[in-house]
């Protein structure tokens, strides 16, 4: 199976600072997305240390079998899945204790989304409302649960998703990385199958586009790339309130070219 | 305004003024209206808003909520009704215009609309009992100790029987899969099963699975009992002891 990866991220229309941030990694099949926050521009402190963090543990875990696995591991999914939350883990270390050695930064945090591809498997790790998406046969499922207290409502209960939906407290997280000494990671996998479309988002995208915007965009576009370019046009055309960032993945049959290749292995030897 | 007035046998304990959200009631002490009586849930119902319409919804409560003494999942409410909820009575006074007392009506912080927080602690620790007590509820589930397997009743496979034990349980021939097809032509991803928080799901893989005779149609969650057909394996969903 290839990996066709496009990505994108955005200021919109309103806010003044890019708090979001991802990171894609094509030779590890490796991609990570971050929506930071806590004022002035320490949110985009805390995405890009939670992005690189992550990014480099992988990396590093890749290298050496001996790298540190941080937080607990869980008997109910592979090595890889446990690893990529051990990143997020050892990124939520990170971002609390530069928040806490500099008091400015108190209480930045960010969301974290990542997905990361060996064979047909895909592992995720994620904490936050950043969402992943995965769109197969025609029929789009968010594979995260959204930490934040409307979603965690409608789960217990107590709220209906409409009333989510209007609700003024959608921006209330209940986790964050960098917020607290640890954190709560949740994981998932899915077998992957030829032509599924998997999409990372920060909630720029999914306050301003519905579900059906979202996936009629992802079907109806040439490459990965074209299709996160018009996710990213459409939320600015609806408001555009928030930061909005992607990242689309298209699992073709084909393996990459020789000149895709040849620009993979440029790149990371250079 | 409209208002809520919380009575045992003949003495009115609270009022609670309605307004935009909805007014929750149970043992719990987060609800708007805590009613301390074990013949109460700890969410057992609430009383909201919808098209200019009062309505009142039973949380699937054990003992039920009844509107003038007929038990209700869900109705409409109007002026004088009385909500029968264990021993204690909640009348419905949609007229009253005296000033209101406000205790015991919490009203949501405004938050800054679009800017991303975290919630504070206290108010996580909150949430997490809500929803340990949500999950207090579920475990009145008799399946909740039993354990998810899958039983061969025919097809090539490398078992007779699998314990669903991980997040993903893959039904094919890949080296990931749990259940391992036999055979020629086995695709590598027949079929997989995904453990959500609510129980598993069903979703096609290379081929569409059929569940107790019928195609699915996307995710489908899994009932005890229930019967997958794909790639030529027959797969019985059964919850064991």
């Amino acid at each position: 199976m290839h990996i066709q990866s496009g990505a994108r991220t955005d200021l919109g229309r309103v806010r003044k600072n890019n708090e979001d941030c991802y990171a894609m990694d094509p030779s590890l099949q490796l991609f990570v997305l971050s929506d930071g926050m806590g004022g002035e521009a320490h949110g985009e402190v805390a995405s890009a240390l939670a992005v690189q963090t992550v990014l480099t543990h992988c990396r590093q875990s890749e290298n050496s079998r001996a790298t540190p696995i941080f937080g607990e591991s869980s008997p109910d999914v592979s090595e890889r899945t446990n690893r990529l939350a051990s990143a997020i883990h050892l990124a939520n270390r990170k971002v609390f204790e530069t928040a806490a050695s500099n008091a400015e930064q108190k209480g930045m945090g960010a969301t974290l989304v990542a997905v990361w591809i060996e064979g047909q498997r895909l592992s995720l790790a994620h904490v936050g409302d950043s969402r992943v998406y995965l769109l197969r046969a025609g029929s789009m499922d968010q594979l995260t649960a959204d930490h934040s207290l409307v979603a965690e409502k409608v789960r217990v209960g107590i709220l209906t998703p409409q009333e989510a939906d209007a609700s003024e407290m959608q921006s209330v997280l209940t986790r964050a990385v960098g917020t607290n000494s640890t954190v709560e990671v949740d994981t998932d996998e899915q077998a992957l199958l030829v032509g599924d479309i998997v999409l990372l988002c920060s909630d720029g995208l999914t306050r301003m586009v519905t579900d059906p915007e979202i996936a009629s965009t992802l079907l109806t576009s040439a490459t990965a790339q074209e299709s996160a370019d018009r996710l990213v046009d459409l939320a600015n055309e609806n408001g555009g309130v928030d930061n909005v960032s992607v990242i689309v993945l298209r699992l073709d049959e084909k393996s990459a070219s020789v000149f895709e290749r040849l620009k993979i292995w440029k790149r990371h030897s250079g | 305004m409209s208002r809520l007035v919380l009575k045992f046998e003949s003495s009115s304990l609270k009022e609670v003024p309605l307004g935009t959200r909805p007014v929750t009631i149970g043992r719990a002490p987060d609800n708007d209206i805590q009613i301390d009586n074990l013949a109460v849930s700890n969410y057992h119902a609430r009383v909201y808003s919808e098209a200019g319409s009062l309505v009142v919804e039973d949380l699937n409560s054990l003992n039920g909520s009844f509107l003038n003494d007929i038990r209700v999942e869900r109705a409409m409410l109007k002026d004088g009704d009385a909500i029968l909820i264990g021993k204690h009575e909640i009348l419905v006074d949609q007229v009253h215009d005296a000033a209101l007392p406000v205790d015991g009506w919490r009203k949501a912080p405004a938050p800054r609309v679009n800017e991303t927080m975290i919630l504070d602690t206290e108010e996580r620790r909150k949430l997490l009992e809500m929803a340990a007590a949500a999950g207090e509820r579920s475990q009145l589930s008799p399946k909740r100790l039993r354990v998810p397997t899958l039983t061969v009743l025919y097809g090539l496979t490398d078992q007779k029987e699998y314990r669903m034990s991980g997040k993903l349980t893959v039904i094919g021939h890949s080296k990931m899969a749990t259940v391992r097809l036999r055979g020629w032509f086995t695709p590598s991803v027949a079929a997989q099963i995904n453990k959500h928080e609510d129980g598993y799901y069903l979703g096609r893989g290379d081929r569409v699975p059929t569940l107790n005779g019928v195609k699915i149609q996307g995710l489908t969650k899994l009932k005890d009992g229930d019967v997958i057909d794909v790639s030529g394996v027959r797969l019985n969903f059964l919850y064991r002891d």
